[in-house]
């Protein structure tokens, strides 16, 4: 269960940019998690809520956008949406693709009151 | 108001890792981040590879568990150094429970040292622990479609070991499938063959550990 580890990652970067920027409220953080991470929303929802009980992101919203796996050929330089796990470019087929997106996890900003 | 945060959210754990990971350089030592799921044979593999690095190189050990110390008791007999780390509940080693083995490490009496992580194909993939190589194990037992159900563990991992290839005759293990199904989540992934029981592909591995163990500290002398 990863999911603890990054909640605590998140409410801790959260709370470290409200407070630099003076404010004591948080009312959503966004978040980018890449596929490969396989995070799980409903899992990841509940721990950070257990975490963030009586701290000034106790009412926070979490908002994960999920960002899929992107392949770029190694042979014909596409980039495309990875799909089922088929790492095969849709161009040329070659099967020699490197990952380019998916494992992305950060927080990209927070809203505050 | 929307505050712009743009940060890695491990970026605590890389920070972490990247002081062990210095640690290490400076020592020239190897080190391996072995993970697989529980019972895939890394314990097994570590009782091979000291004997055949016996004479050789110095192989240190850090195992994770969540509880008991079976594991280091079953190398206590190979006069290695050990360190046993019981996590109690989480499921991964992180940057930070490595550092806090370190100090009871002598690490320049160490050329090559595994930290063999919890058993768990999805957690211990997520955290940097200051390892030159991720490698993660994979057997027999556990099925050819492993790689494609925890993509990320295969991903960042250097090499593959498949373990228990001596069973494959009882099981429906198909190995072209499974290197096919690796190496679609990460083309440039090496795979080794092996059983740790049996003894087939140790010799190989054990290159593999010492080519890269030359290839660092050549680098680390030229620099």
């Amino acid at each position: 269960m990863h999911e603890m580890a990054i909640a605590q990652g998140i409410l801790d970067l959260a709370i470290a940019a409200a407070q630099k920027g003076g404010s004591q409220k948080i009312t959503r953080i966004n978040v980018v998690a890449g596929e490969l991470r396989g995070l799980v929303p409903l899992q990841m929802t509940y721990c950070f809520s257990v975490l963030a009980e009586n701290t000034i992101a106790s009412n926070a919203f979490l908002n994960l956008e999920i960002t899929p796996i992107q392949g770029r050929c190694k042979n014909c330089s596409e980039t495309f949406i990875v799909k089922d796990h088929q790492y095969v470019c849709p161009q040329c087929q070659s099967r020699d693709i490197q990952t380019v997106g998916g494992t992305e996890l950060r927080v990209r900003d927070i809203e505050v009151a | 108001m929307k505050i712009s945060v743009m940060t890695d959210i491990l970026e605590a754990d890389d920070r972490i890792a990247a002081v062990n990971q210095g640690a290490f350089d400076q020592h020239g030592n190897l080190v391996i981040n072995l993970m697989s799921s529980p019972g895939s044979g890394k314990t097994t593999l570590l009782e091979r590879t000291a004997e055949a690095l016996r004479g050789k190189l110095r192989l240190g050990v850090i195992t994770g568990d969540i509880e008991t110390t079976i594991d280091s008791e079953r190398l206590e007999g190979f006069q290695l150094p050990v360190i046993q780390l019981t996590t109690g509940s989480p499921c991964h080693l992180d940057a930070n429970m490595i550092a806090s083995a370190l100090p009871h490490l002598d690490l320049s009496q160490i050329d090559i040292l595994v930290i063999e992580n919890v058993g768990n194909l999805v957690c211990p993939a997520e955290f940097k622990v200051g390892e030159d190589y991720k490698v993660v194990m994979l057997s027999v037992p556990e099925g050819h479609e492993k790689p494609l159900k925890y993509p990320l563990m295969f991903r960042e991992s250097a090499l593959l070991l498949i373990n228990k290839i001596d069973l494959l005759q009882y099981t429906n293990f198909n190995l072209e499938e499974a290197r096919r199904n690796a190496t679609k989540v990460n083309p440039d992934l090496e795979i080794i063959e092996m059983s740790c029981t049996a003894g087939q592909g140790i010799e190989t591995w054990v290159s593999w550990l010492v080519e890269r163990y030359q290839r660092k500290n050549r680098k680390r002398r030229s620099a």
